[in-house]
């Protein structure tokens, strides 16, 4: 208790409770992928995942703990966030970066917006949404697919995470100390391709519906 | 060639401060930016005017006093270099250079572009050193220290306690200072006894100075006119963790 207690009260300790949430966010994106690609399979493979999914007894408990996960990971960095304010109460007239930012690391809370209100939009489309019958969940995601606002609004979206990625992948392992000269190199690249890889994959269904799978089944 | 000075101006720590602008003639490019707020104030203490109060000492780039954000830059535009080695032949005639004060709540503005940088000296006195038994001086090579070690302990203590890292931070946190301090300790044998001590200490103290935490962008490793790398940050990450999870303190 006392150790956890003092990891809790430190700046460090907190951001390694954000860098470790957005690991395990990292291990579900990349098992939520997995299952979305059964997508390019065909309805009846998508919809036997789907129903697999739905009728597994824990799946409430581990929806429940997901969404303790982003919502944690979100409400500590918020918190983060507001010290970081306080540290600098008065701004700079000019602010130039000397190369350190990155596009990702200097969006990063832009993107962590961006993909929260996705999360809303998404759980409210998909999950809760009306499908053409009640195990045709292939039906209502290439419903919504097929329409190119949808289409372009997920691609973004997507677009927004592998930013989002591309610093947080590394910046985790930073956090947690994990360096070394031999393997920090390979572990920016890991991080980023796993954010470019993730990022394309998710994007391409929605281009794929909505371009390809127009007017087909 | 001439320029226009933007600086800073505050008569005191709770007062309310404003930019003035100072044009400047340029006798020699080769002459150092302090050198020419030198030149300006000449012109305004001349003209009866309050003189830009500026930090310097060394001016060789070894005492970490010149601390100012020139055009948006800790130190200026040049790269490991400190202010005092920041050199007119960097800028062009008609420039409008822009001075202000580092910017951070533990470094609280004391007038135009001096502030208190004590909250970095703070943080030193509460684990910033070894214990010494006095007594007769130990044999030189008596502690044998691996090369790789003492070279990135070396790279550490580098650190000049500026405090550019904190004034480039989007966060201003002081992990790369307290990264170089506590590395060049516990890469050392001598640091071995207080290793855990210390980190412990210096992470609370940083906190309580209202310094912010470290996102990993890698600003204060740019800025750094001495080059201290980022992987001091990483360390001190790991120093952490080590001390809370498995040292008795």
């Amino acid at each position: 208790m006392d150790t956890f207690l003092r990891l809790a009260a430190s700046s460090i300790g907190r951001k390694m409770a954000v860098a470790a949430l957005g690991l395990l966010l990292c291990g579900f994106l990349g098992g939520h992928l997995a299952g979305n690609l059964l997508l390019f399979v065909g309805q009846d493979a998508f919809n036997a995942y789907a129903h697999h999914l739905e009728t597994f007894p824990l799946l409430e408990p581990v929806e429940l703990g997901l969404a303790s996960i982003i919502l944690l990971h979100a409400a500590v960095t918020v918190y983060l966030k507001v010290t970081a304010l306080m540290a600098r109460p008065v701004g700079y007239a000019v602010q130039v970066s000397k190369g350190g930012r990155t596009w990702g690391s200097s969006t990063m809370i832009y993107t962590a917006v961006l993909i929260l209100v996705f999360i809303v939009v998404h759980v409210a489309t998909f999950k809760y949404g009306t499908r053409p019958s009640p195990s045709d969940l292939y039906g209502l995601v290439m419903g919504y697919l097929r329409d190119w606002r949808w289409a372009v609004f997920y691609a973004l979206v997507m677009g927004g995470v592998g930013l989002h990625l591309s610093h947080g992948a590394w910046s985790a392992c930073q956090t947690f100390g994990i360096d070394h000269p031999k393997y920090t190199p390979a572990i920016k690249a890991v991080g980023t391709a796993f954010a470019a890889a993730v990022a394309l994959a998710f994007a391409v269904i929605p281009v794929w519906a909505c371009f390809i799978k127009r007017g087909q089944p | 060639m001439k320029v226009t000075l933007r600086v800073w101006r505050q008569k005191g720590p709770d007062q309310p401060g404003r930019f003035e602008s100072y044009e400047a003639e340029v006798p020699s490019t080769d002459m150092s930016f302090l050198e020419l707020l030198d030149t300006v104030n000449e012109g305004l203490i001349a003209r009866g005017s309050d003189a830009i109060a500026f930090d310097h000492d060394c001016r060789e780039g070894i005492c970490g006093m010149c601390s100012q954000v020139i055009d948006g830059q800790p130190h200026g535009p040049d790269k490991a270099a400190a202010t005092c080695q920041l050199h007119m032949r960097k800028f062009k005639d008609g420039d409008v250079i822009t001075a202000e004060p580092f910017r951070a709540k533990a470094f609280p503005v004391v007038k135009d572009l001096v502030v208190d940088r004590s909250a970095l000296d703070r943080v030193m006195s509460c684990g910033g050193f070894i214990s010494v038994n006095t007594g007769a001086a130990v044999d030189a090579n008596a502690v044998l220290v691996p090369k790789d070690d003492a070279e990135k302990a070396m790279d550490a203590a580098a650190c000049i306690g500026c405090g550019a890292c904190v004034a480039a931070c989007p966060n201003a946190a002081a992990m790369l200072f307290v990264g170089a301090k506590v590395s060049q300790f516990a890469l050392l044998p001598q640091g071995g006894p207080e290793r855990a001590r210390r980190v412990l200490r210096m992470r609370s103290a940083m906190d309580a100075e209202g310094f912010g935490h470290c996102s990993n962008e890698a600003e204060c490793e740019a800025v750094c006119p001495k080059e201290v790398k980022l992987s001091n940050i990483a360390r001190l990450n790991r120093e952490f963790l080590r001390a809370v999870l498995v040292s008795p303190e």
